[in-house]
């Protein structure tokens, strides 16, 4: 729904576009993109300097062309407008002395609602770039807490996650009601007769299960 | 105390204002700071001692303990401050003026949060100074104590004279960092040191036992191994060749000097520069290993070694190491051929091996003349075991044999003249130290057990251990139903079946050679048993499934008949030895509590000693059939930091691992106790890696103290008017001056004119140096226990702080995504900083590391999936702890002060459930959702359509399959929900 104008109107249509990054004009020769090989990516005419998604894009700027037009990422972060979800500053850190301008970049990205990424080489860039276009619609899994896969691991991960329930409770729970469907269903008065369960976990537990997932208010 | 001590304190005194005191390493700088502690007065104020360490806390003690005069009570001990003690005990125990340990976190944020005014600090000592800069909270400490009141002593004292001349003027910087002026250098050499010291020397007797022609050739073989690696890494350029030595790189230090030069380059560097230092690293170990380990953990190491590092290796391949391999290997055993060669190799070998075991020990057991060689008939080879002895432990054996000789002698003269010696008992004791609990055991097991028997106790170890490793693989193949243990030695194990899938290169045919060994080890140990009859290889069977104090206990019980061994085994009991009693109490009754066994204290030793003789002379085993008396040994090891002499007051000194600071501790010793007749016995290896070690180390210190004196002649401390140290002048800090004399000066200053930025710093944050570096842009830094994030800078900014190696930990443990998840819901600017360290590169990865695909394991794309995960998340990359104290301060330009009420209750949920400030919690029950989200099946996709579909969880318990898989869009994620939720749950039974 985020997608801006400009964009539908030049590339609609073709299908595969939809699985490659659409680059600006303003991109052309720029070496990053001779480092983009897992992706495909295609010119096109966009306001931002990467198309990567539905509500993701991202601008390149590198810190040595930021020494020589302080201005210019300001400018075309306000050209975005709030038309993606997620903005992308991409940095390329490309010279000795990166301390000042670095917190600009960092203090302009952040004051107008972007997201920095530095990269170091026009590999680290582009490979920042394949990475959010391959990774659009991952899972968070892989940055999650790792859990075991045996049921009382899973058991304590879902029923810890409640407040002031530790993995003694769990045990008593299971025990006592047979299932985790049992301890769902579980009566106060039923939660209460456990050992360890006192006054606070019980209302906890109970909120948890039979309070509506949203309050309507 | 010694008059040069005398000459430190009255020194260090000498400036209102403290100093800083650089000791030689083993300087018993715990009496300095005891005769500081019993100068102060509580009325004066606290007595705060930073950072020490435990066994720097209980010297200090017993330091205490021995120079109070007789009726000072009582004792100004310090107490360790406890982290949990609530705020207004603290204040409390700060003010009654009480002497105590701190470490320098809590102390910082007491400080800060007034709850130790810092009037009410009498004298601050820093320990182990050497670890100090510019930006460590002891820094910090000392500043807010300077600005707030100037005339507070502060005191620091180290003794690692080469850490302090590691960076560029690294002693000056210490100093203005504490705000002290004078630097106190009291090196060995110093006149008044070294004539205290060389007053009444101890009588030194030097041994150099010559190493065997294998440890040899296998020294000189790393030596030359090292060499190379040297001469490798000074090619490729990217170090200063200056400081690259084979002899620095004996000292651990070395490892330092180069990742120093090589770390802001590390990315750049290639795989081969990489692999050569920690190579260097390796090798190291193993020069230090082969004066240590015996011959057998020594070959087992090498094995390890070889399985862990094999294929990237560079030594590895070289011939002096396939050199030091071999001369290993042939420490241990032989494989010879039984076939053709046989007649000839055994008529060499069979006389060769009597010569290194039969010909120094006595003569073998026919069950051990029976399993010397094993002959496999399948193969057709032959195992020979060699089991070299390590030189120094024939030598210290023959050493006791002489003491104790001595001893006798003295003793008959002595009794004509019916002179007792009181302290006789005590002084008895006969001390060896060695470098780590390892050795002590080995050791002591050597003097029980006579060393051929360790010997083979270790190569049973080895065989069974890869008697294990073979099963091991075998059970991984084929379900074997071979028991475990002991039973599967009895001949079961055929060597012919093994399956050559060895990850050591050892061949083949070695292997089954040392599997047939193994397979009759249990046959020569019955033997044994029978042929003697003393339980000794029935304590020997019993005790490899024990621990090794129990192991120890159990033979000791049978061999000891001769209870003159005095043998520690308790390190607990050493401890209370020290700590109970005073000097004069340390008689018998504290050596009772040291012994492992209390019926053979020390008070029966005299007595029993001609029972034990004969007693001794039926039940010593032929193994170790000398039949002369020792002494009481007592075992010490070095890394243990006991406070070994005051305790024990041994007169004579076995110096098995010599190290300087031990050195030095025992001069002290003497020097203190002039009356005694102290001997001292160093054990080297002659020509060896270890006395280059050993004089290196003095000569390293020399040279450190040098270095020191120079740079204390050209130092320059800025101080004002009245002699106060001012403090860090570097240019790039002026602004930070300007700052600090106007906080010195006016209680605040310039900035509390305008508005004194704030931020919120969570607690557990003062263990890294951005809180002192904020401090010193002039922020107002309010330490309190966050829930959310670890610095809020405004009401909608907060930061989760990663340092580089916090942030590849926290990702990998998914804590990361939780604490961003959290941040999220409760502030609307949450900032995640990444902070990088100034001497370390200023990038994650180098360009090869970045690989072809996209790799999910890889950091780009862990942060990748982040930053998708969490679209309103920002991004601060800090070059280092500097840079990251400009961002924030330019980040809370046009931002309201955090309010630090609000800021502790975060994220901390109220008694009803609902957590503050959660704009999510009054439309969702957001416990609920997090309960749903973690049951399998459950994703991230599919949640919301879960909710949508049902009230609540108590019926989403309830729903059918079909309706759930409805709700997911698929039938084997609803089915894997469904069974997670009616999954039977393990009752207890």
């Amino acid at each position: 729904p985020s997608v801006p104008p400009s964009t539908v109107s030049s590339v609609s249509g073709s299908g595969q576009n939809r699985n490659s990054i659409l680059v600006s004009q303003r991109q052309k020769g720029n070496p990053l993109l001779k480092h983009v090989r897992n992706v495909r990516w295609m010119f096109a005419d966009v306001v931002c300097d990467y198309f990567l998604g539905q509500s993701s894009c991202a601008l390149y700027i590198s810190l040595r062309y930021h020494l020589l037009h302080p201005d210019y990422l300001y400018y075309r972060i306000r050209e975005l407008q709030n038309n993606y979800k997620l903005r992308v500053v991409l940095c390329h850190v490309d010279v000795e002395d990166v301390v000042k301008p670095l917190l600009e970049v960092t203090r302009t990205a952040m004051l107008h609602d972007c997201t920095l990424l530095c990269g170091w080489s026009f590999e680290e860039c582009a490979r920042y770039l394949e990475t959010l276009k391959v990774y659009e619609n991952k899972p968070s899994d892989s940055i999650r807490e790792h859990m075991h896969t045996d049921y009382l691991s899973r058991l304590n991960h879902a029923l810890t996650s409640i407040r002031h329930v530790n993995k003694t409770d769990v045990v008593t729970l299971g025990s006592t009601f047979g299932s985790l469907s049992g301890i769902m269903d579980a009566s106060m008065e039923d939660l209460a007769r456990c050992p360890g369960i006192g006054e606070r976990k019980v209302k906890r537990l109970y909120d948890t299960f039979h309070e509506p997932f949203r309050r309507v208010s | 105390m010694l008059p040069f001590q005398e000459q430190v304190i009255s020194d260090l005194l000498d400036d209102r204002n403290g100093g800083l005191v650089v000791v030689a390493s083993g300087f018993p700088f715990s009496s300095l700071i005891a005769s500081l502690l019993l100068l102060h007065h509580p009325s004066a104020g606290s007595f705060l001692l930073l950072s020490a360490s435990e066994p720097q806390k209980s010297a200090i003690s017993a330091a205490l303990r021995r120079a109070a005069p007789v009726h000072t009570d009582p004792l100004p001990f310090p107490s360790d401050l406890p982290s949990d003690l609530p705020s207004h005990h603290r204040t409390a125990l700060y003010a009654s003026g009480a002497a105590l340990f701190v470490t320098p976190r809590i102390l910082v944020a007491d400080l800060l949060t007034s709850r130790v005014p810092p009037s009410s600090v009498a004298t601050l000592v820093v320990l182990n100074a050497h670890r100090l800069s510019d930006t460590s909270t002891e820094a910090f400490i000392a500043r807010i104590l300077h600005s707030y009141s100037p005339s507070t002593p502060i005191v620091a004292f180290t003794d690692c004279p080469h850490a302090m001349v590691s960076g560029f003027s690294k002693a000056e910087r210490i100093m203005k960092s504490l705000f002290v002026r004078r630097l106190h250098l009291w090196p060995r050499f110093h006149v008044l040191v070294s004539s205290d010291l060389e007053r009444t020397p101890p009588e030194v007797v030097d041994v150099r036992v010559p190493m065997s022609a294998a440890m040899k050739g296998i020294q000189d073989a790393i030596l030359g191994s090292m060499d190379a690696c040297l001469r490798e890494l000074r090619r490729t350029n990217k170090v200063d060749v200056e400081d690259l030595t084979v002899e620095n790189g004996l000292f651990k230090s070395f490892d330092e000097i180069v990742r120093r030069q090589l770390d802001p380059i590390w990315h750049t560097l290639g795989k081969k520069t990489k692999q050569l230092v920690s190579d260097l690293k390796t090798l190291r170990k193993l020069l230090d290993y082969l004066v240590r380990y015996d011959a057998v953990l020594y070959l087992k190491y090498l094995d390890t070694l070889r399985v862990s590092e094999g294929v990237q290796s560079m030594w590895i391949f070289a011939d002096s190491s396939y050199k030091i391999f071999e001369l290993a290997k042939r420490r241990v055993y032989q494989v010879v051929r039984a076939d053709g060669t046989k007649s000839s190799l055994d008529d060499k070998s069979t006389p060769s091996k009597k010569r290194r075991v039969n010909d120094k020990r006595k003569k073998e057991s026919e069950g051990d003349d029976a399993d010397g060689r094993k002959v496999d008939a399948n193969v057709g080879i032959m195992l020979e075991e060699v089991l070299e002895e390590a030189p120094k432990w024939k030598v210290l054996r023959e050493l006791l044999e002489e003491i104790e000789a001595e001893r006798r002698e003295e003793n008959q003269s002595e009794e004509g003249q019916t002179k007792v010696e009181d302290a006789g008992d005590l002084s008895d004791i006969v001390l060896v130290a060695c470098k780590d609990e390892h050795s002590c055991l080995q050791l002591e097991d050597c003097i029980l057990k006579g060393p051929h028997q360790v010997m083979r106790d270790e190569w049973e170890k080895y065989l069974l251990g890869k008697v294990e490793l073979h099963n091991l693989r075998k059970r991984n193949k084929k379900k074997s139903q071979e028991p475990k243990g002991f039973g599967l030695l009895d001949g079961i194990v055929t060597a012919g079946s093994s399956d050559n899938t060895d990850p050591s290169s050892i061949s083949k045919f070695e292997n089954d050679a040392l599997l047939a060994a193994a397979s009759e080890l249990r046959i020569p140990a019955n033997k044994e048993s029978v042929l003697e009859e003393n339980n000794q290889s029935d304590g020997r069977r019993k005790g490899y499934k024990k621990t090794r104090g129990k192991k120890t206990r159990s033979k000791g019980k049978p061999m000891t008949g001769n209870p003159g061994f005095n043998f520690k085994i308790d390190q607990i009991n050493t401890n209370e030895n020290i700590s109970s009693g005073n000097n004069g109490a340390l008689g018998q009754p504290a050596t009772g509590s040291m012994q492992n066994d209390q019926e053979s204290s020390l008070e029966n030793v005299c007595i029993d000693r001609s029972d034990i003789q004969a007693h001794a002379a039926e039940s010593v085993p032929a193994a170790s059939r000398q039949t002369k008396l020792l002494p009481p040994v007592q075992f010490y090891a070095l890394d243990s930091d006991q406070q070994i002499l005051n305790a024990l007051k041994p007169s004579v000194i076995i110096v098995y691992h010599p190290n300087m600071t031990f050195v030095r501790e025992i001069e002290f010793y003497q020097a203190e106790n002039p009356s005694k007749k102290l001997k001292v016995y160093f054990l080297f290896y002659e020509d060896s890696a270890e006395v280059q070690k050993f004089e290196a180390s003095i000569r390293r210190e020399n040279s450190a103290f040098e270095s020191l004196i120079r740079q204390k002649s050209l130092m320059m401390i800025p101080v004002d008017q009245n002699g106060r140290c001012i403090g860090a002048s570097t240019p790039s800090e002026t602004e930070s001056i300007i700052l600090q004399n106007s906080l010195t000066r006016k209680a605040g200053g310039r900035m509390s004119q305008g508005r004194k930025m704030q931020v919120i710093v969570d607690m557990r944050e003062f263990m890294s140096s951005l809180p002192n570096v904020l401090h010193l842009k002039g922020m107002h830094v309010i330490p309190v226990t966050l829930e959310v994030g670890d610095y809020v800078l405004s009401p909608m900014i907060c930061v989760e702080r990663k340092s580089i190696a916090d942030l590849f930990q926290s990702f990998a443990s998914g804590r990361l995504y939780h604490q961003v998840e959290t941040m999220i819901r409760y502030y609307k600017m949450p900032v995640l900083l990444i902070e990088f360290s100034q001497d370390k590169s200023f990038s994650f990865q180098s360009t090869n590391d970045i690989g072809d695909d996209v790799s999910p394991t890889n950091i780009t794309s862990k942060l990748s999936l982040l930053v998708l995960h969490f679209p309103r998340l920002r991004l601060v990359w800090s070059r280092n702890v500097h840079a990251t104290a400009e961002i924030f301060a330019s980040l809370k330009q046009n931002q309201d002060e955090p309010d630090e009420s609000k800021a502790i209750r975060v994220g901390v949920p109220s008694e009803d459930g609902v957590v503050d400030n959660d704009v999510r919690a009054e439309n969702y029950n957001t416990s609920a959702i997090e309960f749903l989200r973690r049951l399998p099946g459950v994703t991230d996709t599919n949640y919301r359509a879960l909710m949508d579909g049902c009230k609540n969880l108590a019926e989403l318990a309830l729903l059918p399959v079909e309706r759930l898989a409805e709700l997911m869009g698929g039938q084997k994620a609803a089915r894997t929900l469904k069974e997670f939720l009616d999954a039977k749950c393990p009752t207890l039974s």
